[in-house]
C-alpha cells in the first residue's frame, strides 16, 4: 500500500537517507481530496457573502475569502508534509513543553485576546489570528500519549491514571470558560476522554463521568434560562424562526433544499445572505444543497474512510505514543466532523463547531494539516507488508 | 538524540479493543446516523424544506399593468394613471448596515411630512425586511428621497414604482368616474364598473433575491409573466356638458338653499348614452376620502374619536352616492309624460278632448278626494291645457281611462317595473346601465294596484305619487316618450380600446323595446313643447331660451314617508326637459332635495328646477350646434362711443335699444359703461364719461333676487353693473330673478356684467305642480 503520491516527501531513496519508510498514500490522497473539495466549497460557498460585504470586511472582492482559504491550504499542505518528516519521538519529546507553551497562551487570550460576538477567543498577530484552543486539542492529544507512555501499567489507579489528566483537563477548560468557547470545551473534554479510554482508564471512571456531565448540564437547564432556550430551540427551531432559531432554521432550508442530486456546484440559493456562517460552521449545509444527499454522503463517506484508514495506521503502529496520537488526532477529526454535522443537521443543540478541511479559518486550517502531517509521519514506522 | 530514539511500550491488547471500537464508533456508526439524518432531511423532506427556501427566496413583485385611460366622447382625458413610487424602509439592512436611523427618520420625515417619532419607530422594526412608510409620492420627492439615499449611502430606504389614479378635472363627473384605491381597484362608478378592463392583467415577475431583497447573483431564477395593460374607455359623457350641468346645479343649490343634496342626467335621447350626470354634495376623486369643510367642521367637534370615525365614513358614504342613480324618489308630475304616452297610446286621450277640473275628484276607494294643486279647479281644458296646467284632477281621470292593468303593462314597458308570476309581490325594475350602485324602483303589487274596489293606487300614480323610481328610470322613460317612443338602454361606456389601439368592445345603442308609436311620440313633444314655450299658459315657462324649442314637465314631490314621521313637509322639485323640442338631441333632468324657502322663491319645480333647466339648456344647446331660431338673446349690445360726441352717442345709444346718463363735462366721451359689445338688458341707463375717468372704486353687489327684472337691471345701472340674463325675456315687470352669478355683498368693479336667472312667478303659477 504505498503509493508514489508519496514521493512529494519521501522519496525511494529516503529509507535509505534517513532509515525511515514513506509515508501512507491513502491518509494522504483522501486528506488531500477532502482539502480540494473543502476549498472548493469555501469558494463557492462565501463568494456571496464576499461580493455583497454586508460587513464591510472583503471591500466586495468576491474572490476575498477563497484566496486567503487557498493560501492557508497551501501552507497547510507544507505543514503536513514538514510535520510527516518530524519522528515520533520529537513529539513525545516536546508534549509537555508544548503544553505549557499552550497554556501560556490560553492565559493570554483573556488579557490580550480579540473579541468578537461576545468572546475573546482569539490572539491576534499581525493581521493573522489564532485560536489557542484548536492547538490545546493537539496539547491534549500529545502530553496525555505521552503520560499515558510514561505511567504504564498505573493507568488503572486513580492517582496515575486520572488525576493527573484531570489536572490539565481542568486548567485548559478553567481558561476556555473564561473565553467563553463552550465548543471548544465539549471538544477538548471529548478527546480526553478518548485518550484515557485508549490509554488504559477503567470504565468505572467513564460512567462516572457521564453521570456528573449529565447532572452538570441538568443544573445548567435548570438555573440558567439561556440554556434552556438553547434547548427549546434545538428541540422546536421552527417556534422561534426569526431569532434563535434562525439559523438552525435556514440550515434545514438549505440542506433540505438539495434534495437527491443537489442544485450542481455553486448552485447554492441560500447562501445568498439567509445562511448565517455559510462559508464557515455551516459550509456544510451548502455542501448538502449544492451537491445533494449523493454529494453529501461521498463527502462524509471520504471522510469515514479518512477516519478508518487512520485507524488502519494506529492499530499498524509498534510503539504505544504513536498509537495513541494517531488513534487521538484521528477520533479529534472523527468528533470535529459528526459534531459538525450533527449541529447542522439540528441532531445536537446549535454551537459553534467548524468542519475539518472545509471550514473558512487559516490557522485552524494549518493546524488540522499538521494534526494529519503527524498522522503521516507515524504511519512511516508502520512496517511494510 | 538518545531522547529521539527512546521508544515506547508496545501497544497492548486492551489499547487495539478499545481503538477498535472508536474506530467502529467513529468511523462507521456516526457516518450512518449523519447519513440516515441527512436522508430523513434531503429526500423524506425535502420538498417540505424546498418550499420553504424558495418561499423566502422568491420576492413577487407585480409586473406594471398601466390602468386605461378614461375619455369623454370628444377625447378629453378624464382620468389617467401616472407612475409613482411607494416607500419603505428595510430595518433589517438598516441594522446590518448599522445605517442611522435618527439620520433616517429626520430625513424621510421632513421629506415626506410624516411624524419623526412614528418613522424612527418603523426603521427599528427587528427582523423585518418590509415597512411602509408612504405610499404613491409623487416624483419630486421621490428624487429628494434618492438623492438622500445616494449622498448618505442609505440601503435601507426603499422606493418601488406603483401607479396612481389622477382626475384632471377634480370634481367633474366624479360619481360617474369613480375612484380607484389604495390598492389600485375601482372603487366607484366606471372606474368600478370597468375596473377588469381598465385595470388589465398585473404581471408578475418572481425574482430571485438575497436575504437582504437585493438581486441574487448569477441565477436568473422563477419566471416573468408579463401583464397586459387595460383598455381605455371612451365614454358617452361630454365633459363640456357635464361642466354645464355642474355649474348651473350648482349655483342652484346655492340659490335656493338646497338641503339635501341634487342631482341632474343628461341623456342622448336616440341612444340612451349618458351625456352628463351630477350628483351633489360631491367630492374630489383624487383625494376621494377627504370631506367637505361643514361636515369636517362636524367631525372635528366631535365628543369621542369612535363618534369621529362615524362621522367621517357617514359623511364619506354620503359623497360617493351617485343620487342619480342610487336614490329612489316619487317623480310626480314629471310622471304626467308618461301617463300622456300611454293614454294617447292606447287612444283614451287625444288632443280633442276636454277635461273639466272643479279643483277636487273623487275617486273608489277612498273617502277624501283627490285635490288639485290649484283651489277652485282649472275648469274646462284641452288635453294640451290639460298638460300645460299639470292638472292632477284631468290626470287622474286621463289614468282611469287606460285601467290600471294597461297602466301597469306601460309602467314595465316603459321600464319602471317588472311584472312578477305572483300578483302579491312588490315590484321592481333597473334601467341596467352600465354602472355601479344603481337602485331598484318600488311598486305597489299588481293586486293592490288593479284592485277594482279601490282606485286611489291607480289615481296617485297617474300624477306620479305613491311610487318611486330613480332620476335615470323617468330620463331614460322621457327619453322613449319624445324619440320616437324606442326604450334605449342608458349606457356610458361607448368604446373599449385595446393598449394595440383594436377595439376590443364597441357598444351599439340597444333598443329594449318600442314603447310608443312615432305619431304619439310626435303629439307628446308637441304637447310638451307648449309647457315651455307658452308664456300664458305654460307651468315649465320659466325653463324656455330665447331662440330655442324646448318641451318639458315640471315635478315638485313632496317626501311623504318624512311627513308621516316627523311632520315636516318637505319637497324635490324637479324639472324634465328635451331639445331642440321637434327633432330632441337631449333630455335633462334636474332635481333638488329639499329647497328652503329662506331663498324667497316659492317651493316648486317650475319656479326652482325649470330655471336651471332653461340655463343648463341655454349653455349646451348652441355648444351642440343647434341653431337657435332668433336670436338667443333678448338683450342688447353696447355700442362704441368713446371718441364720439353726445348727440351721435346719443343716436347710437337709442338704435340700440338703451338709455344712458353722462358724467364729465367735456365734448368728446372719453369713457364708456359698460365696454362696446357686451350684451346686457335691453332698456339699460349706461354711462358715457366726458373728460372723466371711471372712478376705480369697488361696488358691493347687492341682493337681486326677488326683484323684477326691471327693478334688478335699474338697481345694478344705478352702480354702474350691468345685468345680462338667457332666460327668455318676455314681461320685464313681471318676470322676477331666481339666481345671479355674482353672490350678494361682492366686490366688483364699475362695468362689470352680472348674469340673472328670470323667473315668472305669476300668482296663478304658484302651486306645487
Amino acid at each position: 500500500m504505498r503509493y508514489d503520491v508519496a514521493r512529494l516527501a519521501g522519496p525511494s531513496d529516503a529509507p535509505a537517507r534517513r532509515g525511515r519508510a514513506s509515508f501512507d498514500g491513502p491518509f494522504f490522497v483522501l486528506s488531500m481530496l477532502l482539502l480540494a473539495a473543502g476549498v472548493v466549497m469555501v469558494l463557492s460557498a462565501s463568494y456571496p457573502r464576499a461580493w455583497y460585504d454586508p460587513g464591510n470586511v472583503t471591500g466586495g472582492n468576491a474572490a476575498y475569502y477563497f484566496v486567503r482559504q487557498l493560501i492557508f491550504a497551501l501552507l497547510g499542505v507544507a505543514a503536513m508534509l514538514l510535520a510527516s518528516r518530524v519522528p515520533m519521538a520529537l513529539y513525545r519529546r516536546c508534549a509537555f513543553p508544548f503544553l505549557i507553551v499552550t497554556l501560556i497562551l490560553l492565559m493570554l487570550v483573556p488579557l490580550i485576546g480579540v473579541k468578537a460576538n461576545g468572546s475573546r477567543r482569539w490572539l491576534g498577530v499581525g493581521g493573522l489570528t489564532l485560536q489557542p484552543s484548536e492547538l490545546a486539542k493537539l496539547a491534549v492529544i500529545l502530553s496525555f500519549s505521552a503520560l499515558i507512555c510514561r505511567s504504564r501499567g498505573n493507568m488503572r489507579s486513580f492517582r496515575h491514571g486520572i488525576l493527573p489528566f484531570a489536572g490539565i483537563l481542568a486548567a485548559i477548560i478553567g481558561l476556555l470558560v473564561l473565553e467563553p468557547h463552550f465548543s471548544a470545551s465539549v471538544i477538548i473534554l471529548a478527546i480526553g476522554a478518548v485518550m484515557l479510554f485508549l490509554g488504559g482508564v477503567r470504565i468505572f471512571w467513564f460512567a462516572g463521568a457521564f453521570g456528573a456531565a449529565g447532572a452538570a448540564i441538568a443544573v445548567l437547564l435548570t438555573f440558567f434560562p439561556y440554556a434552556s432556550s438553547r434547548i427549546n430551540s434545538w428541540r422546536d427551531p421552527f417556534s422561534d424562526s426569526s431569532d434563535q432559531g434562525y439559523q438552525i432554521v435556514q440550515s434545514l432550508y438549505t440542506i433540505g433544499s438539495g434534495g437527491l442530486s443537489g442544485l450542481g456546484l455553486g448552485g447554492s440559493r441560500q447562501k445568498f445572505l439567509y445562511l448565517p456562517e455559510e462559508h464557515n460552521d455551516f459550509i456544510f449545509s451548502v455542501v448538502c444543497e449544492e451537491l445533494g444527499f449523493i454529494g453529501a454522503a461521498l463527502i462524509l463517506c471520504l471522510f469515514a474512510l479518512l477516519i478508518l484508514r487512520g485507524w488502519w495506521i494506529a492499530f499498524h503502529c509498534r510503539e504505544r505514543f504513536s498509537f495513541l496520537v494517531v488513534g487521538g488526532v484521528t477520533s479529534l477529526l472523527a468528533i470535529q466532523v459528526f459534531l459538525n454535522v450533527a449541529v447542522v443537521t439540528n441532531l445536537v443543540p446549535c454551537t459553534g463547531i467548524s468542519l475539518p478541511m472545509f471550514s473558512y479559518g487559516g490557522t485552524a486550517l494549518l493546524i488540522q494539516l499538521f494534526e494529519l502531517g503527524i498522522v503521516l509521519s507515524a504511519s512511516r514506522d508502520v512496517p511494510a507488508h | 538524540m538518545a531522547a529521539l530514539t527512546k521508544t515506547s511500550a508496545p501497544v497492548s491488547r486492551q489499547m487495539l479493543r478499545r481503538g477498535a471500537v472508536l474506530a467502529a464508533i467513529f468511523g462507521a456508526g456516526a457516518t450512518a446516523v449523519l447519513l440516515a439524518r441527512l436522508y430523513h432531511i434531503q429526500i423524506t423532506d425535502h420538498s417540505f424544506y424546498e418550499n420553504l427556501a424558495v418561499s423566502q427566496q422568491l420576492r413577487e413583485a407585480p409586473g406594471a399593468a398601466a390602468r386605461g385611460t378614461i375619455y369623454d366622447c370628444n377625447g378629453n382625458i378624464l382620468a389617467v394613471s401616472a407612475s409613482v413610487d411607494n416607500v419603505y424602509l428595510s430595518p433589517a439592512e438598516i441594522e446590518t448596515n448599522g445605517e442611522d436611523r435618527e439620520l433616517i427618520a429626520r430625513e424621510l420625515s421632513r421629506i415626506l411630512g410624516l411624524d419623526y417619532a412614528d418613522v424612527y419607530e418603523k426603521s427599528g422594526r427587528r427582523g423585518s425586511w418590509y415597512v411602509t412608510v408612504a405610499r404613491k409620492i409623487e416624483t419630486d420627492r421621490a428624487d429628494a428621497i434618492r438623492r438622500f439615499k445616494a449622498e448618505n449611502r442609505i440601503s435601507g430606504v426603499r422606493l418601488e414604482t406603483d401607479s396612481k389614479r389622477y382626475y384632471p378635472n377634480g370634481r367633474l363627473a366624479c360619481h360617474l368616474l369613480g375612484f380607484v384605491g389604495t390598492d389600485n381597484y375601482g372603487l366607484e362608478g366606471i372606474e368600478a364598473r370597468y375596473d377588469k378592463a381598465l385595470a388589465g392583467t398585473a404581471g408578475k415577475s418572481l425574482r430571485a433575491t438575497n436575504a437582504y431583497g437585493g438581486e441574487m447573483l448569477l441565477h436568473r431564477y422563477g419566471e416573468y409573466r408579463p401583464g397586459d395593460d387595460g383598455c381605455d374607455l371612451v365614454t358617452t359623457i361630454d365633459a363640456t356638458i357635464q361642466y354645464y350641468v355642474e355649474k348651473h346645479l350648482r349655483q342652484a343649490v346655492l340659490d335656493f338653499d338646497v338641503q339635501n343634496g341634487a342631482g341632474a342626467i343628461a341623456m342622448d335621447v336616440n341612444t340612451g348614452g349618458i351625456l352628463a350626470m351630477a350628483s351633489l354634495g360631491d367630492y374630489d376623486p383624487n383625494s376621494f376620502l377627504t370631506v367637505s369643510d361643514s361636515a369636517q367642521l362636524l367631525i372635528d367637534g366631535a365628543a369621542t374619536k369612535e363618534e369621529a370615525a362615524a362621522l367621517l365614513a357617514q359623511a364619506q358614504a354620503r359623497q360617493w352616492r351617485n343620487k342619480a342613480l342610487s336614490d329612489t324618489y316619487e317623480p310626480g308630475s314629471t310622471f304626467k309624460i308618461i301617463t300622456l304616452a300611454m293614454a294617447l297610446e292606447e287612444g283614451k286621450a287625444g288632443l280633442g278632448d276636454s277635461f273639466y277640473c272643479g279643483g277636487e275628484t273623487h275617486v273608489t276607494g277612498r273617502t277624501n278626494p283627490i285635490r288639485c294643486w290649484k283651489s277652485g279647479g282649472h275648469g274646462s281644458q284641452t288635453l294640451t291645457q290639460a298638460v300645460q296646467h299639470s292638472c292632477n284632477v284631468a290626470f287622474v281621470n286621463i289614468g282611469q281611462r287606460v285601467g290600471a292593468e294597461r297602466f301597469y303593462d306601460y309602467c314595465e314597458a316603459f321600464g319602471f317595473l317588472k311584472l312578477s308570476e305572483d300578483p302579491d309581490a312588490s315590484l321592481t325594475a333597473r334601467t341596467g346601465i352600465d354602472l355601479s350602485g344603481e337602485s331598484g324602483s318600488i311598486w305597489w303589487s299588481k293586486n293592490t294596484f288593479c284592485s277594482k274596489k279601490n282606485l286611489s293606487q291607480l289615481a296617485a300614480a297617474s300624477f306620479g305619487q305613491t311610487f318611486t323610481i330613480t332620476p335615470l328610470q323617468l330620463v331614460t322613460a322621457v327619453s322613449a316618450c319624445v324619440n320616437g317612443g324606442r326604450l334605449m338602454e342608458p349606457y356610458v361606456a361607448r368604446r373599449l380600446i385595446a393598449p394595440d389601439g383594436s377595439v376590443r368592445y364597441e357598444h351599439e345603442p340597444k333598443l329594449v323595446r318600442r314603447v310608443i308609436s312615432e305619431q304619439t311620440s310626435r303629439t307628446v313633444r308637441e304637447i310638451l313643447e307648449k309647457v315651455v314655450g307658452d308664456p300664458t299658459d305654460g307651468t315649465g315657462r320659466n325653463a324656455a331660451v330665447p331662440g330655442y324649442r324646448i318641451g318639458g314637465k315640471t315635478g315638485t314631490s313632496e317626501k311623504v314617508s318624512l311627513e308621516a314621521r316627523t311632520g315636516q313637509k318637505e319637497y324635490i322639485v324637479s324639472f324634465i326637459g328635451f331639445a331642440p323640442a321637434d327633432d330632441p338631441k337631449i333630455a335633462l333632468l334636474v332635481f333638488l332635495d329639499t329647497p328652503s324657502d329662506r331663498s324667497g322663491i316659492y317651493i316648486s319645480g317650475g319656479q326652482m328646477a325649470a330655471p336651471v333647466v332653461g340655463s343648463m339648456m341655454a349653455d349646451i344647446l348652441p355648444y351642440l350646434g343647434v341653431e337657435p331660431a332668433r336670436s338667443a338673446s333678448d338683450g342688447a349690445v353696447m355700442p362704441a362711443c368713446v371718441g364720439l360726441d353726445l348727440p351721435e352717442a346719443g343716436e347710437k345709444i337709442k338704435a340700440a335699444g338703451l338709455r344712458y346718463r353722462t358724467i364729465g363735462s367735456g365734448s368728446t366721451v372719453t369713457n364708456q359703461l359698460p365696454a362696446a359689445g357686451t350684451v346686457i338688458a335691453a332698456d339699460t341707463e349706461i354711462i358715457l364719461y366726458f373728460d372723466a375717468e371711471v372712478s376705480p372704486e369697488l361696488e358691493t353687489m347687492p341682493e337681486l333676487t326677488g326683484m323684477s327684472l326691471e327693478k334688478a337691471r335699474d338697481t345694478l345701472s344705478y352702480y354702474g353693473l350691468y345685468l345680462s340674463t338667457r332666460s327668455g325675456v318676455t314681461d320685464m315687470a313681471r318676470q322676477t330673478v331666481s339666481g345671479q352669478s355674482v353672490k350678494a355683498g361682492t366686490e366688483l368693479c364699475h362695468g362689470s356684467i352680472v348674469e340673472v336667472t328670470l323667473i315668472d312667478s305669476d300668482e296663478g303659477l304658484l302651486g306645487r305642480y
